[in-house]
């Protein structure tokens, strides 16, 4: 009896504890969950959340709206390049990595590799406008090389924007996700690639037939959580590097959502287009989920 | 069969000759815009329009640092960045600890409802407009408080201490709780220094997140009262590229002698990336562990 009364009192106390833990994340996580329902209407701040109610509207507006083509595109073809580029990337540096044999030299190139993803986006704009601007380094060696005679406006031409949004991403993330892959790779059974040489594998096949294997499992994880989010085209990148001129390159859906819901006011039609691409990531995952279950035997959940 | 085995080892040196090449150019490719700042943050500003600085300033001046460091908003904005990433970091790591610690709880009947609760916001949340709502509901814009309070517990983190946290001997917390220990002392007195590691690779993480955010900054302080060095240095920026645009010629050369834009955007580069490059050493050795550690655990 003295046993159960003692434990009741440590659960109260414990209890005591979490009470404003779950006041916290009522308020700071699930109340916004609960701010979602603005999307169906038209939410002015100060009144009521429970009138003005209007359906689907803000959700379809945004289908009518005359750049909404454009966003799509922006967005469908910045992630797209961020995952063509940016998801091979890391597997084939931590591949590279793996082959070194000198520890001293690995470790080195390991720990530069990862400085950019420590750096804020504020910083790696200002070393791509310092770097590429009309003065900057880059334009300085190709007109010395002598392929152009005027500088290139990198910066400002909306043409060149993709490219740079999406190599600043492989080099900002590429060595930190190349750590998720040599830790598979360093849990693959050395007794394996014994038996490989055995049976008279060579470096590639090695490569090929036990390493590549090793590490499916880990990409086919971290695939289908890219694939959630594909309509997660960046947003900071876009903000601290893109300027007037390149807007038509840079708008993706969650810029659009700040610039023309927060900055401007139109907070239910906002709110509609972010949850539209949440929703859509979510199906997505589920998607990619189902059929890697299917063809991979692996999934997430 | 010699011939054979030792073809092969001329392909495999091949190789690896290869290999070392690409990864010193990646490397290279890594490290050179750091080097390429600071060689121009050094050098003085009309001299660096001129192009050609790529390893080392050619004329070495220190205006620009000069001209950062005079400026009283500059020290103000190092100021709130830096009381932001002690106070965001040091309780977003007590309480998120704590709830850890509270998970890990074998026998407390409410471990699985808790764990849930917060699990649920790692994929669900109401994004930026309903959050800007509550934010400007409570009267957080335009405070210091935005800073910590929205980000007092982080879901990821708690999986990432709670798996650390399970893992240690429950006879640790037992004897303890017998000698009549509270929960908060025990914490307070074992829990934290037992799991040291794993406390100290996600306070490294949240504080490098607190000194780089520069959105949270724009959008809920947007009175510019708190601006971080992040945010000011930015605003900065812009100032003296609109000054420069103005070709006001004169005013240029009285004002900011030997500067330019070029050379003030390298330095205020610098000066924050130093921060990050002084505590990466502890960052790998922790962070990297702490990874490793998350993803062994699944």
């Amino acid at each position: 009896m003295a046993a159960v009364w003692k434990r009741v009192r440590r659960e109260r106390q414990i209890w005591l504890l979490c009470l404003p833990m779950i006041v916290w994340v009522l308020m700071f996580s699930y109340y916004p969950m609960y701010g979602l329902l603005i999307s169906f209407q038209n939410y002015v701040p100060g009144h009521s959340m429970f009138s003005n109610w209007v359906g689907f509207d803000n959700f379809i507006r945004f289908f009518h709206e005359p750049n909404f083509l454009q966003i799509m595109r922006n967005t469908l073809v910045i992630s797209g390049l961020n995952l063509l580029f940016g998801f091979p990337a890391p597997i084939l540096l931590a591949l590279l990595l793996n082959e070194v044999k000198g520890r001293a030299f690995k470790k080195t190139i390991q720990s530069l590799s990862y400085i950019p993803y420590f750096i804020s986006w504020v910083v790696v704009a200002n070393i791509l406008i310092t770097m590429l601007g009309s003065d900057g380094v880059l334009n300085d060696i190709l007109i010395k090389l002598g392929f152009i005679d005027e500088p290139l406006a990198f910066l400002t031409n909306g043409n060149y924007f993709w490219g740079i949004l999406v190599s600043s991403n492989v080099w900002k993330d590429m060595g930190f996700s190349a750590i998720i892959y040599l830790s598979a790779m360093a849990g693959i059974d050395k007794e394996q690639y014994e038996a490989g040489r055995v049976d008279g594998l060579g470096r590639f096949g090695l490569i090929r037939h036990i390493t590549v294997p090793g590490i499916r499992s880990t990409a086919v994880l971290l695939f289908i959580l890219a694939i959630g989010g594909i309509l997660n085209a960046g947003f900071e990148q876009q903000l601290l590097i893109g300027n007037p001129l390149t807007q038509d390159h840079y708008e993706v859906i969650d810029t659009y959502v700040y610039r023309f819901g927060v900055q401007l006011g139109n907070y239910s039609y906002g709110t509609a287009v972010g949850l539209m691409k949440s929703l859509i990531g979510l199906v997505l995952v589920f998607i990619a989920n189902r059929l890697s279950k299917r063809y991979m035997e692996s999934s997430i959940f | 069969m010699e011939i054979k085995s030792m073809r092969t080892s001329w392909a495999s040196r091949a190789a690896d000759v290869a290999i070392i090449a690409v990864l010193l150019l990646l490397g290279f490719v890594v490290i050179y815009p750091f080097i390429n700042l600071l060689a121009l943050s050094f050098n003085d500003g009309t001299d660096a329009a001129r192009g050609g600085i790529y390893f080392f300033p050619r004329k070495v001046s220190y205006a620009a640092y000069g001209m950062l460091f005079e400026n009283e908003n500059l020290l103000k904005g190092l100021g709130w960045s830096v009381l932001r990433v002690a106070i965001g970091t040091g309780t977003c790591l007590f309480m998120t600890g704590l709830l850890s610690y509270i998970v890990s709880i074998r026998t407390f009947s409410g471990r699985k409802f808790m764990r849930i609760l917060f699990f649920v916001t790692m994929y669900f949340s109401g994004g930026i407009i309903p959050t800007y709502i509550l934010m400007n509901q409570l009267h957080l814009t335009n405070t210091f408080q935005v800073y910590w309070i929205p980000s007092l517990i982080n879901a990821y983190f708690m999986l990432l201490m709670a798996s650390y946290i399970s893992d240690l001997p429950e006879a640790l917390f037992e004897s303890a709780r017998i000698d009549g220990a509270g929960e908060l002392r025990i914490y307070w007195r074992i829990v934290i220094p037992v799991a040291m590691p794993v406390f100290a690779a996600v306070s490294i993480y949240a504080a490098v997140g607190h000194w780089n955010s520069w959105f949270d900054v724009i959008l809920y302080n947007f009175n510019g009262k708190f601006d971080t060095l992040q945010v000011y240095l930015r605003r900065l920026l812009l100032e003296v590229e609109a000054t420069q645009q103005i070709r006001d010629q004169q005013l240029m050369l009285h004002k900011f002698q030997g500067l330019s834009p070029l050379t003030l955007r390298a330095a205020t580069t610098i000066v924050v990336t130093v921060p990050i490059l002084c505590v990466y050493p502890f960052l790998q050795k922790y962070f990297i562990g702490g990874i490793t550690l998350g993803s062994v655990k699944g």
